[in-house]
């Protein structure tokens, strides 16, 4: 199987009475009062860093991901942050998790931006297409909710058609009409960089990552127990249409903390955990919902988006405990043995070849990312790589070249 | 009230529209036609043609005022696409191709003309109909009508708040609000809401301006805009550039009520649209 470092880039200096003083954590969260340009400049620097020391202990892949007018995550440009890992890693793949597609006017902005990555990093990117939750597709960025979807698919075929279309053509959709389609530069990646959809349980996903061969994601904050009906949502669509079962397919976050003990764990991650939970996803309820972002379908099905999800449980975050946080595996903490374990069980019941993790969380100091992050490279990785190897994983780059560009030292100023 | 599904589009419908004087809500009539279409329309009462466009929530929650205005009018309710099937709106997608629709089904039930009046949502779809279709329109009555904005005093976001804090948007007297009763809701209900607001919302999000402003001037009909000045959904300050906007429009302003005037002022309403009539 693949590990992959997730990171969420969260602002890290949200005060002690944040839940009191604020509504929420997005969308109308006011930055004059709370955000500290320096903070940003430091955190930026060390969440590169900590990416850059996963492809440095062998993770398969660094992910980043998209959201716009927040303390959660402080990423609107995912592809930005890629540009810069780009030229100071080399292994590690870059996955874009992702570009929300609809948000680009046009979309073949994405498609341009990709190309460029891919080709810039030597052809180790990652494309993840997620629609965007409603906050940063319909309150910050004004979709309609009710065309959201629609208008997101007929971006990514776009997307689709101008990597590959072999001549310019013109594009009449229903959301973006373009004469001439016909972008450079193309993917490095033949046909296109591996698709990755970020899903969080709407049935039509399902379907149409089945229909595609596109990787189904499951981005959880609430830990592989609440993952199960979504997991098993997809595997049976997959079923349903005779392909393999492949857990290759398949995507899955998790927080993991690993330490010593399983005390030892408490005393170095639990109240950067509580950070995430109170304060990071303080989600105001009255943006959780907009009309017409779930589809009937997936109503009818019974299954509520991750950020409904949050925010009706607001109450609830606000008094969570260390214990609670394990025992409902939103963190997959303790010594290795534990998270081997724990981590075991997961992958059997979801069956997902591609684990993303979480180890930086909140306001977790650096030093303690690198530490979990040594810990989760060098004892819990190898134990966990053998599983899924007799399936071949074709959700992952192919064409990475053999031998990549290196950033050349900057030579001294020649003198006149 | 009657509910009868009717056909768009030529041929006129083939079977003529069951005409009940009771006030029934009962029966339905499903009518196909060539293009497929059809269209939900309640009828009640007889005298001259009124089509009401219904609020937020559909053409039921609109009852009482329907049947007392089946008094005085043959009053002509068609249901919204999209609160019935969200496909509907695949081939109307913008607040053009739903005056078209309108424009439709005055012809699909044979009313060269009437009075036409809507609340809210509906008062919106009222006033891009009269000013898409001047002629189709005898006198136009607005009550507490969506469509236009003014930075110095925006419409508030109705889906920018918490379900549960919507009736304080929406009334005066937030305790006037229709009771989401005890447990957890029926599954049929909550889906019926959630198309009825998928679909008000798309005309609306994420401001409720089409560019009526640009249209009103079109408006031929004597028209009358009622406002509760107590609106904390769409201020009352709105009525004034209506008033501005429309040719021939005067105003009610009723003390005390909220947006939902046909819950928290209906005598007021029936008044207003009683007296429209007398001089029509």
């Amino acid at each position: 199987m693949k590990f992959h470092f997730f990171h969420l880039m969260p602002y890290p200096d949200l005060p002690d009475d944040f839940r009191q003083r604020y509504h929420g954590v997005w969308v109308d969260l006011p930055a004059t009062e709370l955000f500290d340009a320096t903070v940003g400049h430091h955190a930026y620097n060390d969440y590169l860093d900590e990416l850059e020391y996963a492809d440095q202990v062998g993770f398969d892949g660094i992910c980043v991901n998209e959201h716009h007018q927040n303390a959660y995550g402080l990423m609107p440009s995912p592809n930005l942050m890629v540009a810069a890992l780009a030229r100071r890693t080399s292994q590690a793949k870059l996955v874009v998790m992702g570009d929300s597609v609809a948000l680009y006017n046009p979309p073949t902005r994405v498609a341009e931006e990709t190309a460029m990555l891919d080709v810039l990093s030597g052809g180790r990117l990652v494309a993840g297409f997620p629609v965007g939750t409603p906050m940063d597709t319909t309150y910050c960025y004004g979709e309609t909710p009710a065309t959201l979807r629609d208008k997101y698919r007929e971006g990514v075929e776009l997307v689709l058609r101008a990597w590959t279309s072999t001549e310019p053509f013109a594009f009449n959709g229903r959301y973006t009409q373009l004469r001439y389609v016909n972008i450079w530069p193309r993917p490095l990646q033949k046909p296109h960089p591996p698709v990755w959809i970020p899903g969080s349980g709407s049935v039509e996903t399902w379907d149409w990552c089945a229909d595609h061969s596109f990787l189904y994601a499951y981005l959880s904050y609430f830990g592989y127990l609440r993952g199960q009906k979504v997991m098993q949502g997809f595997w049976e669509a997959v079923a349903q249409r005779g392909l393999e079962p492949n857990p290759y397919r398949a995507g899955f976050l998790q927080f993991v903390a690993v330490a010593d003990s399983d005390a030892e764990a408490e005393r170095l991650y639990a109240k950067h955990a509580l950070y995430f939970y109170n304060r990071c996803l303080h989600l105001y309820p009255g943006f959780a919902s907009p009309p017409g972002y779930t589809s009937l379908a997936t109503i009818r099905q019974g299954i509520e988006g991750q950020i409904k999800l949050a925010a009706d449980r607001n109450k609830e975050l606000e008094d969570l405990t260390w214990s609670q946080i394990l025992d409902r595996g939103y963190v997959v903490a303790g010594s290795p043995d534990t998270v081997v374990q724990r981590l075991t069980e997961m992958e059997q019941t979801l069956r997902v070849g591609h684990l993303m993790v979480l180890l930086h969380f909140g306001d977790m100091p650096k030093e303690t990312v690198l530490y979990n992050t040594t810990r989760f490279a060098q004892e819990v990785m190898p134990r966990l790589r053998p599983m899924w190897s007799e399936w071949e994983d074709q959700w992952w780059p192919r064409d990475t070249l053999a031998k990549l560009a290196e950033p050349a030292p900057v030579p001294a100023p020649v003198t006149a | 009230m009657r509910a009868t599904t009717i056909a768009l589009g030529p041929p006129p419908p083939a079977a003529t529209p069951d005409f009940n004087h009771a006030v029934s809500r009962e029966a339905s009539h499903e009518i196909n036609n060539s293009v497929g279409r059809q269209q939900v329309v309640y009828r009640a009462g007889t005298g001259p043609p009124l089509v009401w466009l219904h609020s937020l929530y559909g053409v039921e929650a609109d009852a009482p005022l329907i049947e007392a205005l089946a008094e005085q009018y043959s009053v002509y309710a068609p249901l919204a696409p999209g609160f019935a099937d969200l496909d509907e709106l695949d081939d109307i997608r913008d607040i053009h191709d739903l005056a078209l629709h309108y424009d439709d089904v005055m012809d699909a039930l044979e009313l060269p003309e009437a009075v036409v009046a809507g609340h809210s949502f509906g008062a919106m779809l009222a006033a891009e109909l009269a000013a898409h279709f001047p002629s189709r329109v005898s006198r136009l009555v607005l009550l507490s009508p969506l469509g236009l904005w003014n930075d110095h005093y925006p419409v508030a976001d109705l889906w920018g708040v918490p379900a549960a804090e919507m009736p304080k948007l929406l009334y005066a007297d937030p305790s006037r609000a229709p009771g989401t009763g005890d447990g957890k809701p029926d599954l049929e209900k909550v889906i019926a809401l959630t198309r009825a607001m998928t679909t008000v919302a798309r005309f609306l999000w994420p401001i409720p301006d089409r560019g009526l402003a640009r249209r009103l001037r079109r408006v031929r009909a004597p028209t009358l805009i009622v406002h509760g000045d107590q609106d904390r959904f769409v201020p009352v300050q709105y009525v004034d550039d209506f008033v501005r906007l429309i040719p021939n429009a005067t105003s009610e302003v009723i003390p005390g009520a909220g947006h939902m005037l046909l819950a928290e002022a209906p005598e007021q309403v029936l008044a207003a649209i009683t007296r429209v009539r007398s001089r029509a």
